[in-house]
């Protein structure tokens, strides 16, 4: 299955929070995070994070990013299904 | 966190980038919580503990839902660091469900209890979704001394099984205590106990009236001599004492009563739903059962915390109100008004200046 045609949505053992003008993700269950770091997102992680529902695929998500943020849509293509990877990683998303 | 690619910063690299923020766009970015103010220990020196089963107090105490509502409000506003604390506030029957709530809310949860009521229920549970750090109070290494300030026969034995069951499941935790003259005599014995178990250890030996201004906890200080020659006994504890004064000691920077970061990004919530601007000032309250925090925060809090001392504030003037814990909430419960200097908190902190040499007096 090609990439962008996966559909993920976020898991609930991970909370993001805007706090001041940071952007961060606070883990909820044990091994999803240690104590002593804490995940920030950039601006364009933050969009993704939101535009990240259970409905729209990761196609779906480049090309809102390529219309919102100056950028390729090869980079973003490829930048994406990086961070959706890490995402999945530390289980803050999963697929379905 | 494994997630390399997304920035993953310290928690203190974090805070001072956050810092700057909180202060310039005022964000309730810490908050503490008590959850209930009774207890099952009865310690000699507490500020605020009320009989296990008081029914006037189980009847004030906000309810679940309440509580829930109040995370609601203060996850909106912006805060990221919440302490839950009481009284003992494992004695909430909903314990679990406030903590899983807060939890869900995303915040930084620190937990203060006197660990006697830790089960391997709640260790589990604290397990699988994990507080930023539990604080457990323990007043000696003997029986004797930690049963000597809490009252009750057993709590030792309670305590230490608590801290087993949260050691074994590898919850952080940091021990610590108050010294008084009660346990002044274990207090080295018992940072060697928390070193051994090898989880950190902080001790405070400033003790304040109770909340309804009763003196009876102050029966039972330290010597401000005591105090300091506790301080000099510790090397790392003067080395850091030595480095906060470098950095933040002189004269206060603005005219306004209130010196400290209250208000500004720090709040607190006591169990009947009453939100001050730090756990130390309850004199005067915004009643959240009765309103929201958001107008709590953005009108009752701007008006309090820009109040002005009304007469000559001695300690408005002082270069060493950095190292002291004067504020004008202690000087209420102390001396019954805001401005008095606390005395005892000032001879601490003159012969700690001394004794640091900070400065010549």
């Amino acid at each position: 299955m090609d990439f962008l045609d996966k559909v993920y949505k976020k898991s609930d053992s991970i909370v993001f929070r805007k706090i001041a003008d940071e952007f961060i993700l606070v883990p909820i269950r044990q091994n999803v995070g240690d104590l002593e770091s804490i995940c920030t997102l950039n601006e364009v992680g933050a969009r993704i994070w939101e535009l990240i529902d259970g409905e729209k695929k990761v196609r779906e998500i480049k090309d809102k990013i390529v219309e919102e943020f100056e950028v390729t849509p090869e980079e973003a293509e490829k930048d994406l299904i990086e961070y959706l990877q890490q995402l999945e990683g530390i289980e803050a998303i999963i697929e379905g | 966190m494994e997630c390399p690619h997304i920035p993953s910063i310290s928690y203190a690299q974090f805070s001072e980038r956050l810092h700057k923020q909180i202060i310039a766009q005022r964000i309730p970015i810490k908050g503490s919580f008590e959850l209930t103010f009774r207890c099952n220990l009865r310690c000699a020196h507490c500020y605020c503990n009320l009989p296990l089963n008081d029914q006037d107090a189980i009847g004030k105490e906000l309810t679940t839902e309440q509580v829930f509502s109040i995370f609601d409000q203060i996850a909106e506003a912006g805060c990221l660091w919440l302490l839950l604390t009481g009284g003992e506030p494992l004695l909430r029957k909903d314990f679990l469900e406030i903590y899983a709530y807060a939890k869900k809310k995303g915040f930084l949860i620190s937990l203060f209890t006197n660990g006697t009521l830790i089960t391997p229920k709640i260790a589990d549970y604290l397990a699988e979704s994990p507080p930023s750090e539990v604080e457990i109070t323990l007043y000696g290494v003997t029986k004797e001394t930690h049963e000597k300030v809490t009252g009750i026969p057993g709590s030792f034995k309670r305590c230490q099984k608590g801290i087993e069951l949260l050691l074994a499941k590898k919850i952080p935790l940091r021990l610590k205590t108050m010294a008084m003259t009660l346990n002044q005599d274990e207090l080295l014995n018992i940072k060697e106990y928390a070193e051994g178990l090898g989880v950190k250890f902080r001790y405070d030996p400033e003790l304040n009236p109770r909340l309804d201004c009763s003196k009876t906890p102050c029966n039972f200080r330290l010597s401000p001599e005591e105090v300091v020659k506790l301080d000099l006994a510790d090397e790392k504890r003067v080395k850091e004492w030595r480095e906060f004064c470098e950095k933040f000691l002189g004269p206060p920077q603005s005219d306004n009563l209130y010196l400290c970061g209250a208000g500004i990004s720090l709040f607190h919530i006591d169990p009947y739903g009453q939100l001050s601007v730090c756990m130390m000032s309850r004199y005067q309250n915004y009643d959240l059962r009765h309103g929201s925090f958001h107008n709590g925060w953005s009108n009752f809090f701007p008006r309090f915390i820009a109040q002005k001392p009304k007469s000559d504030y001695k300690c408005g003037q002082c270069e060493l109100i950095a190292l002291c814990s004067q504020c004008p909430g202690w000087a209420w419960v102390e001396n019954g008004d805001l401005e008095t200097p606390v005395e005892y908190l000032c001879k601490i902190t003159h012969l700690r200046a001394e004794a640091f040499n900070i400065k010549k007096l």
